[in-house]
């Protein structure tokens, strides 16, 4: 290889190459930071809830006024929506993952008064099953009966139920470093506020209503009740590809029951999903552009450096082939000198990916950036410049020999 | 070592076609010095050039060394001008960000010896030229006349069996030019074959052997014994 030749070449001339080096350097420490950023982004709008989420809906309606039996409204709405052909279940619930909003408590612990645990919990309630509505995976245990539910009028502080389904991640925090959580099912639950439950089943997974990064997202619990007031939020499941159809009914049909309540929302799960993670989605859509323009940008630099350098060595080339270069050491020539500069900007790129990283980390909250998307970042840049000088090349290996004599 | 059978060379451009050598005839031998003379535009760096190989003829044939050219292929006719061609052009064409060391490497490079053989070449050559003591220095800071003798070391690191030159001496004065000619002159005396265009009838003169070239016609050519003698027919 005609390394060394071609570096002294190149310390000869060093601005541009040296600006190309740079901006290979530049637009590295940029494509594998948002690159990762992007991935980050994507997988952790893309973690499971937990849910049989193609087949469930979310239908919200709000009271005009004084309701004066919830109880029967709830039994009257449930069994209309029950009704409806297509659906295999529907229940009452206080809230659903990734809405936003919800019920939380603190001080989760095994034993009593111990209100610092640190862990919390995602509070859910309903009569019905949401093993059965959401879906929910049950791994240990047994789900609740209607012997369980407890009807609870908040204004009349009437009695709380004496059972508890929680998910395996609380569980987890729980019993940390314990293989089998199933020994938690018997056990008492104590949280900062209320009365101890019984564990009677833990299910795999289910997602809490701000589904944050890590463990945290996933610890949730739920307790049989049938909440008396007049507040109307149903969850539907239903046979697979009958969801749209079943929505569009449900929210006709609870809209025709009664006249003193209007109809707030009616959503698919995957559109609650869409509304949590569209700040992740335009995100990670700014950067992939920032990205593509970057790259362009610095294959647009690389190609305009090549086409001058074919240009300005046309008689050089000439000369070259007339001593004996063959096409293709003509072309080689320009991809070796390409990759040095390329090379010579990746390594000082790598410096400034894991500076920028660095500062990422500290300011963004942003986790350390892995090997493999430097190393993946790298292999771009080192495709990008043999794409780019390939043009120029080849259109250097078409320069004839005959252009040593016939041209000054 | 040069021979061409009724070779012709059109060129084909637009509308035009100019026919730039019309079949030549020639036979070069081992060993001979000729030089190309004739007016402006009559072919004689279309002869030179396809002589070279950095260039096909349209018509008839050309054998180098015995090999039949007509028909190689890019690679082929890049691999004969390595290892059998040296080239001198009128604007030394150096590569002007290398150093004579660098520049000399250049063909060696292409042939494929090892560092060692190069080193070995590329001193040889430069020693023969007289620019040993130069050989870290790039071409810029060389005169002319300097140059072109890197340029003909150059093109004899690879032992080539022919010189081709045209016009080496029309970018240098009188006195440079004397001596790249001696220099040349030198060379053949050691068995290379050399073809140089040339204006210059008195460096004409000094060539074993003439070929004047007329409208792409090789019309004359004048074999004498001496160069220091008589004028041409
Ligand atoms: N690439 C080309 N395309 C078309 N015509 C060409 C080309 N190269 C040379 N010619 C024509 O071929 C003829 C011979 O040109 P050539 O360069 O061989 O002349 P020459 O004898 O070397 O002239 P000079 O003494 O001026 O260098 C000329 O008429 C020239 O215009
Ligand atoms: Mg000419």
């Amino acid at each position: 290889m005609e390394v060394r030749p071609i570096l002294s070449t190149l310390f000869r001339n060093k601005t541009a190459p040296l600006l190309i080096a740079a901006q290979v350097a530049l637009t590295l420490a940029i494509v594998a930071n948002s690159l990762y950023i992007i991935r980050e982004r994507l997988a952790s709008a893309a973690r499971p809830t937990g849910l049989d989420e193609p087949n469930i809906g979310w239908i919200n309606l709000s009271p005009v006024g004084e309701v004066a039996d919830p109880k029967t409204m709830q039994e009257v709405d449930l069994n209309t929506l029950r009704a409806i052909p297509g659906v295999r279940s529907a229940t009452w619930a206080n809230m659903i993952p990734l809405s936003q909003s919800g019920w939380n408590s603190g001080g989760m612990s095994l034993k009593e008064g111990d209100n610092d645990s640190g862990i919390n919990s995602a509070h859910y309630f309903s009569p019905g099953s949401l093993v059965d509505t959401f879906g929910l995976n049950l791994i240990a245990g047994r789900d609740f009966t209607a012997d369980d539910v407890f009807d609870h009028d908040p204004e009349q502080g009437s009695a709380l139920p004496k059972t508890v389904i929680i998910s395996k991640a609380l569980a987890e925090a729980l019993l940390p470093n314990e293989a089998d959580l199933g020994q938690l099912v018997g056990q008492q639950l104590f949280n900062a506020t209320e009365a101890p439950v019984t564990i009677i089943g833990i299910v795999d997974r289910l997602q809490t209503p701000w589904s944050n990064e890590g463990a945290d997202g996933e610890q949730s619990y739920i307790l049989p009740i049938r909440y008396l007031v007049g507040s109307f939020q149903y969850a539907i499941r239903t046979e697979p590809g009958q969801l749209d159809r079943v929505m569009k009914e449900a929210a006709d049909q609870l809209s025709t029951l009664r006249s003193d309540r209007v109809l707030n929302s009616q959503r698919t799960f995957a559109e609650i999903r869409a509304s949590r993670y569209a700040n992740e989605t335009l995100m990670a859509g700014l950067l992939i552009a920032v990205t593509l323009f970057l790259l362009l940008i610095t294959a647009s630099g690389i190609v305009g450096l090549s086409s001058l350098w074919v240009n300005q060595r046309r008689k050089q080339i000439g000369v070259r082939r007339a001593l004996g270069a063959r096409r293709i050491d003509v072309i080689r020539y320009f991809l070796v000198e390409n990759m040095l500069i390329t090379s010579g900007g990746v390594l000082l790129g790598l410096l400034l990916t894991l500076a920028l990283n660095q500062v990422l980390v500290r300011q963004m909250e942003v986790p350390r950036l892995p090997a493999e998307y430097v190393g993946f970042g790298m292999v771009i840049m080192w495709l990008l410049g043999v794409a780019s000088v390939l043009g120029p090349a080849l259109r250097a290996a078409r320069v004839p020999p005959a252009v040593a004599t016939r041209t000054v | 070592m040069i021979r061409m059978n009724k070779l012709s060379k059109v060129y084909r451009t637009h509308m035009i076609e100019t026919h730039a050598l019309r079949g030549i005839e020639i036979d070069v031998q081992p060993g001979e010095f000729v030089a190309v003379t004739g007016p402006s535009g009559s072919g004689k760096t279309t002869f030179l050039n396809i002589a070279g190989l950095l260039e096909e003829h349209t018509g008839g044939d050309y054998f180098l060394d015995g090999v039949n050219v007509t028909g190689l292929n890019d690679n082929q006719r890049s691999r004969l001008r390595n290892e059998k061609l040296g080239f001198i052009f009128q604007g030394f064409n150096l590569i002007p960000d290398l150093n004579l060391f660098d520049n000399v490497d250049v063909p060696l490079r292409y042939r494929g010896f090892n560092a060692a053989e190069r080193r070995r070449r590329i001193e040889e050559a430069l020693a023969q030229v007289g620019l040993s003591a130069r050989i870290k220095h790039y071409p810029s800071e060389l005169s002319g006349g300097q140059q072109q003798r890197v340029a003909i070391a150059r093109a004899l690191a690879g032992s080539p069996k022919v010189l081709l030159a045209d016009e080496p001496t029309g970018n240098l004065d009188t006195q440079m030019a004397r001596g790249v000619m001696e220099l040349l002159e030198e060379i053949n005396a050691r068995g290379t074959t050399i073809l140089m265009v040339t204006h210059d009838p008195e460096l004409a003169a000094r060539a074993a052997r003439n070929v004047h070239i007329v409208d792409g016609l090789v019309t004359d050519f004048v074999r004498r014994e001496a160069p220091s003698l008589v004028a041409v027919a």
